[in-house]
């Protein structure tokens, strides 16, 4: 039968095919459905928050920081509760990464705030002696990209149903809403809102003086984001 | 005309060499820059605070593995298809001009595509995705080129005089379709541009699979393309090369068919491995590990199959840097193949995850496997289509030696490095606190990032003596006309 | 012995040795975990597996000749052998499938494995062995304890000497720097959980002089509190702050924290809370228990003893 095949390309092809993709639809499919289930607790992401993470992943914080929690004493010690699946129901992409150069952040928002992330992502090691982690200086300069921010809560608004301005329920029983803005210039007064919280607790000057004229540095959006993470 | 040997046209396989020293250079020169930034992060800023978004080990991680992928592992494997392709199959490329133009524009649109790479990456355009980072324009553009390589093989396949297909073909063809199914499913994504009715930058897009699913397609690409990238072609070319090279003929058929077959059957099932303890189900991780040590067997056949096939043979092992290096890679084939399945088990990989001893197994993978092979295929290519001798054999010896220093040097420091840092990550003191912060398991590794980078930094010294070496043999001693047959011709 | 076997030996012990000394000298150290013992006798499997397995084919390189029969066909003067499969591999092949298809179908499903559960019994028995051993860790030990905590949570903001790291976070060897002082007086401060806050300047009265405090004696109040209850200012202190934080600064229970030094107490109310002030914001720590919340009060407070 073999000898058959190494002489029919075609149907050799379609052999191949067959033996590599049937493993697939095997392991994707039956837990689809389940696996994108938010669970109580989890919002989806603000304008703000959204622009925050895609600085992180512009910058590949990813190469070095998980976000996963696996269920082992040391790691619920060292970092919170191990990951629930429905947690990352709002996460596209994923964001579990597959190297811990750095620590995992999955709920970094818990343990660590937001003048300690400044100093930090101007100077690692000026805060943690020994630190390998590059400064991220040149956050505090650029513009977060609030508009892509945007697009991108339309498009999965429409495309996936992500319950933006809906009630999501909350762990003590209560509800609360993610507001989606109706237009692009709601969205930047929004985002500029959120941004002016995180900025309160900033002592960068710059990034202070940026916020008050209306515009959004990088790292405001990033820290915004970290916050998020619990 | 009947008895005229043929006239095979490697003028595309030799484009394709050209792109794999040079990306070869590109991509192991930034895998050795990171390897030292993370031993010396002061690096970061190696061209000065104004151009440090562009060097810090973030943005230029994703560019060393894309680089060292999709740009030289991938122009090997092209280089070798359009060598042995036409060879195993007893057809020239010369013979249709189809072809022959498909093939040119396979090459021109694939440099354009890794153009397009390397300045989206290092702007800092990517979907995270490992080994996936590319956004849809570029995705657009791969598949194109890939469709063009598929023309390619089955073209060549359609007008082929050798009836039945030698097994490197078997391996060509798996890892063409595997990896298209594997990349179309995996980049699933909506331009959020369009999507929004024109807001934000064009090239932006969100994926179609949230959180778990996202993961659970991602690492089924991301294993699988390790198998169909690193692993299938590369058996393809040891099939080819290492019998040609010695002269001896493959030992054993069945061999090679319960290994291929096996292969295919087996590897799909493993992506768990990359998965566990994470929120993907217990029955899919479990699964993942236990076909890991299944995989051990199929992977271990392909090799055992070439080093038997120089059953006897030693004195052309010992004389013949060449073969070396095709001996060596089968070794570290076996070595990473087995090393994989003990860290996909589950009480190991609690440890091993995360940690670098993955990126330990990873390399001895790419480096003494992947690279090593390509290289050895390259040498043996050089001399019938550049037509020359190589330039000089004691050169490949030394490189040889370098090289394979090199790749102890980094797998055995990262082994240590991984191990010693999954202790430190697990370890409760007497009080039952955590022993150590962070940051301790941080500084302890010092040392051995410093000897990987040392030991990566050798490897890109073999590799630069490697190019020079091709790049000589172009202008050495011209060979006679006369077909070669088996062992290359080398210079002292 | 033959001469390959001798050098495999030679390999595979400097290879073990060297893993054996990096890890074993390692500050992680194999302990009782299963899971680090499993770990390197997998990297010891690895290495003498590997090694060898290939010094049993280079063995057939060095001494075995090819033989078998041809098959017809031929690829660029490629032959092949039509020999059978070697045997070991073979079998091992089968029993590793059979191995695989009992494991998924009987094995794995009968022990009903599943991970959370193993994680619960873990965190049971750390637990367990730990709840116990508490009880007696008072004293010095109780120090030492704290100490471990903060050099694994604390220190990354406080630095290894908890001096705040010029200022990034608060100077624990000195109870109250100045400007917090000055901060929480003039802008008051309430996330500590007691059952009324501490009122910000319109909220001060100064009993002494019949009016609300006035810049000049908050800067000397200031002083006085940061300076170890010291100095000019104890007549402010006296009139102003006395009435909650008692006439020493030592504080009230449920009222106000003592000002004059650091008490478990206080720095228990910090780890449940977190705290907002003029130096940052101090998060919370849920995933501390309660008497690591003690054990780092006891250390803090030593500190500036
Ligand atoms: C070269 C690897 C590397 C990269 C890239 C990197 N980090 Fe880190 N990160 C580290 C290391 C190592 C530490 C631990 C030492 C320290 O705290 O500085 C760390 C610590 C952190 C912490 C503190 C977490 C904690 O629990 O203490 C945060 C937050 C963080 N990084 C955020 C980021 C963000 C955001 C980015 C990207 C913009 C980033 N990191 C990129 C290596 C890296
Ligand atoms: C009405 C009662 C009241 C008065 C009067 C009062 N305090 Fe307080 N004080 C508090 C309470 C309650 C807290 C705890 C606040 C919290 O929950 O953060 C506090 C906290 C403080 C702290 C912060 C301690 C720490 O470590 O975080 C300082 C410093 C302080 N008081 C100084 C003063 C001084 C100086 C005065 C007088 C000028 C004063 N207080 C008057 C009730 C008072
Ligand atoms: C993310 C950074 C961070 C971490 C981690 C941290 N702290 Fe703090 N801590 C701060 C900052 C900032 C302040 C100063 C707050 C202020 O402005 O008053 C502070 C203040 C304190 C104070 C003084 C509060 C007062 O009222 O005087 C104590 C006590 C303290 N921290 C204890 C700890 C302990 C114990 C730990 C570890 C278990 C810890 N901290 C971890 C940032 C941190
Ligand atoms: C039997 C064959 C193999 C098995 C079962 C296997 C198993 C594994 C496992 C368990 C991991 C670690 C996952 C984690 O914990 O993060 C891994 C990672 C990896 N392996 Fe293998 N491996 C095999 C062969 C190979 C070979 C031959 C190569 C390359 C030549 C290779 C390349 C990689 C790469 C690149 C990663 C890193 C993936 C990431 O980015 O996280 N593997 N492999
Ligand atoms: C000159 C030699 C090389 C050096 C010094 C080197 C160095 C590095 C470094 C430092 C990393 C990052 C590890 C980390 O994040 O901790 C890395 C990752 C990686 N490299 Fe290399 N590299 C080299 C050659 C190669 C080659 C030739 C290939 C492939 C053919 C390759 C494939 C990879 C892959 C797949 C990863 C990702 C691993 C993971 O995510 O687990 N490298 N390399
Ligand atoms: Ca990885
Ligand atoms: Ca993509
Ligand atoms: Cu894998």
């Amino acid at each position: 039968m073999f000898h058959w095949l190494e002489k029919r390309p075609f149907f050799f092809a379609v052999a191949v095919f067959v033996t590599i993709a049937f493993a697939g639809l095997i392991e994707i499919l039956p837990n689809f459905a389940q696996a994108s289930r938010p669970t109580i607790g989890t919002a989806p992401y603000s304008t703000l928050e959204l622009a925050g993470r895609h600085v992180y992943i512009k910058n590949s914080c990813n190469a070095c920081h998980s976000q996963l929690i696996r269920p082992f004493k040391a790691e619920t010690d060292r970092y919170g509760h191990y990951s629930l699946s429905g947690e990352y129901a709002y996460d596209r992409p994923f964001l579990w990464g597959s190297k811990r150069t750095g620590p995992d952040l999955m709920r970094v928002g818990n343990y660590r705030t937001t003048d300690w992330h400044e100093n930090h992502m101007w100077d690692p090691a000026g805060v943690v002696p020994g630190s390998i982690m590059p400064a991220y200086k040149w956050t505090f300069t650029n513009i977060a990209d609030v508009d892509t921010a945007y697009a991108e809560q339309i498009t999965i608004k429409n495309a996936f149903n992500v319950p933006y301005n809906k009630p999501i329920p909350m762990k003590d029983g209560s509800t609360t809403t993610v507001a989606l803005a109706d237009s692009l210039s709601g969205a930047h007064a929004s985002a500029l809102e959120e941004a002016k919280v995180v900025a309160a607790d900033m002592k960068n000057q710059n990034v202070k003086d940026a916020v008050a004229n209306g515009q959004i540095p990088e790292i405001v959006a990033l820290i915004a984001y970290m916050n998020s993470l619990k | 005309m009947e008895n005229r040997p043929l006239e095979y046209d490697y003028t595309v396989a030799k484009m394709f060499m050209f792109s794999t020293i040079i990306l070869g250079i590109v991509g192991m020169l930034v895998g050795v820059i990171l390897a030292f930034q993370l031993a010396f992060p002061g690096l970061n800023l190696m061209l000065g605070e104004g151009l440090a978004e562009y060097t810090a080990f973030g943005r230029l991680r994703p560019l060393h593995t894309d680089a060292v992928i999709f740009g030289f592992t991938l122009s090997g494997i092209f280089a070798t298809w359009y060598y042995v392709g036409q060879r195993v199959l007893k057809v020239s490329m010369a013979e249709s001009g189809f072809l022959m133009f498909i093939g040119k524009l396979h090459f021109w649109l694939y440099l354009v595509g890794v153009a397009a790479v390397v300045v989206s990456l290092l702007l800092g355009i990517t979907t995270s995705k490992e080994y996936a980072e590319f956004e849809w324009p570029i995705d657009i553009a791969i598949v194109i080129v890939w469709v063009l390589w598929g023309l390619g093989i089955f073209g060549l396949i359609g007008i082929r005089r050798e009836q039945s297909l030698y097994i490197s073909i078997w391996y060509y063809i798996a890892t063409f379709l595997g990896v298209a199914m594997l990349y179309v499913f995996n980049n699933m994504e909506i331009p959020t541009y369009f999507a929004s009715g024109g807001i934000g930058a064009w090239y932006h897009s969100v994926s179609m699979y949230s959180g778990t699913n996202d993961a659970l397609v991602q690492w089924w690409y991301g294993h699988n393309a390790v198998a169909f990238v690193f692993t299938v072609p590369i058996v393809a070319m040891i099939y080819y090369f290492l019998p040609k090279e010695s002269g001896q003929a493959v030992y054993s058929y069945k061999l090679s068919l319960l290994s291929f077959w096996g292969l295919m059957f087996v590897y799909l099932w493993a992506g768990g491995h990359h998965l566990l303890f994470s929120t993907v189900p217990d029955w899919l991780q479990t699964m993942g590990s236990v076909f890991s040590i299944v995989l051990i067997l199929p992977s271990w056949g392909s090799a055992i199959n070439m080093l038997l096939t120089m059953k006897g043979e030693w004195q052309q092992v010992a004389s013949s840097p060449l073969i070396k290096f095709m001996i060596l890679a089968s070794t570290f084939y076996m070595f990473s193949t087995l090393e994989g399945p003990i860290q996909a088990i589950k009480s190991v990989n609690a440890l091993a995850h995360f940690t670098d001893w993955i990126v330990g197994h990873v390399h001895d993978g790419v480096l003494g496997w992947v690279g090593f092979m390509i290289m050895a295929s390259l040498f043996h290519m050089a001399p019938r289509v550049f037509k020359r001798e190589i330039y000089s054999k004691s050169l490949m010896t030394t490189q040889f030696w370098i090289q394979t220093l090199g790749v102890v040097l980094y797998f055995t420091s990262m082994w240590i490095a991984g191990i010693t840092q999954g202790m430190m990550w697990r370890a409760h003191d007497e009080f039952g606190n955590l022993a150590y912060s962070f940051i301790d398991t941080v500084t302890v590794l010092h040392p051995y990032y410093t000897i990987r980078a040392v030991g990566g930094l050798l490897y890109l010294v073999g590799f630069f003596m490697f190019a020079y070496n091709i790049y000589k043999t172009m202008s050495a001693r011209r060979i006679e006309e006369n077909e070669l047959q088996t062992a290359s011709p080398m210079a002292a | 012995m033959n001469k390959l076997t001798i050098w495999g030996i030679v390999i595979t012990i400097a290879m073990l040795g060297f893993t054996w000394m990096a890890v074993g000298g390692s500050k992680g150290g194999m302990g009782a975990d299963i899971v680090n013992q499993l770990a390197v006798a997998g990297a010891v499997v690895l290495v003498i597996v590997t090694v060898f397995v290939v010094i049993k084919y280079v063995r057939q390189m060095q001494n075995d000749t090819a033989s078998g029969q041809l098959a017809d066909e031929n690829w660029d003067g490629i032959g092949e052998y039509t020999n059978e499969l070697p045997f070991g591999w073979a079998v091992t092949f089968l029993l590793s499938m059979i191995w695989g298809m009992w494991y998924f179908m009987i094995g794995y499903p009968v022990n009903a494995y599943s991970q959370i559960g193993e994680y619960n019994e873990a965190v049971q028995a750390h637990d367990a062995r730990f709840s116990a051993q508490y009880a007696d860790i008072t004293g010095d030990r109780l120090i030492a304890m704290g100490e471990s905590v903060f050099l694994a949570e604390c220190k990354v903001c406080h630095g290894l000497q908890a001096d705040g790291i010029d200022g990034k976070a608060a100077d624990l060897n000195v109870r109250l720097e100045e400007k917090t002082v000055k901060h929480v007086v003039l802008n008051g401060s309430g996330s500590l959980g007691y059952a009324a806050p501490m009122p910000d300047r319109n909220g001060l009265f100064n009993m002494n002089t019949n009016n609300l405090i006035t810049d000049a004696e908050i800067a000397t109040v200031s002083k006085y509190v940061a300076n170890g209850m010291k100095g000019d200012g104890a007549d402010t202190f006296a009139g102003t702050c006395a009435a909650c934080h008692g006439a020493d600064g030592k504080g009230m229970a449920f009222v106000a924290p003592n000002v004059a030094e650091y008490t478990p107490e206080l720095v228990k109310l910090v780890l449940d809370h977190g705290k907002k002030g003029a130096i940052g914001v101090m998060p919370a720590f849920d995933r501390l228990n309660d008497k690591q919340k003690e054990a780092a009060g006891a250390y803090i407070s030593s500190l500036s003893k």
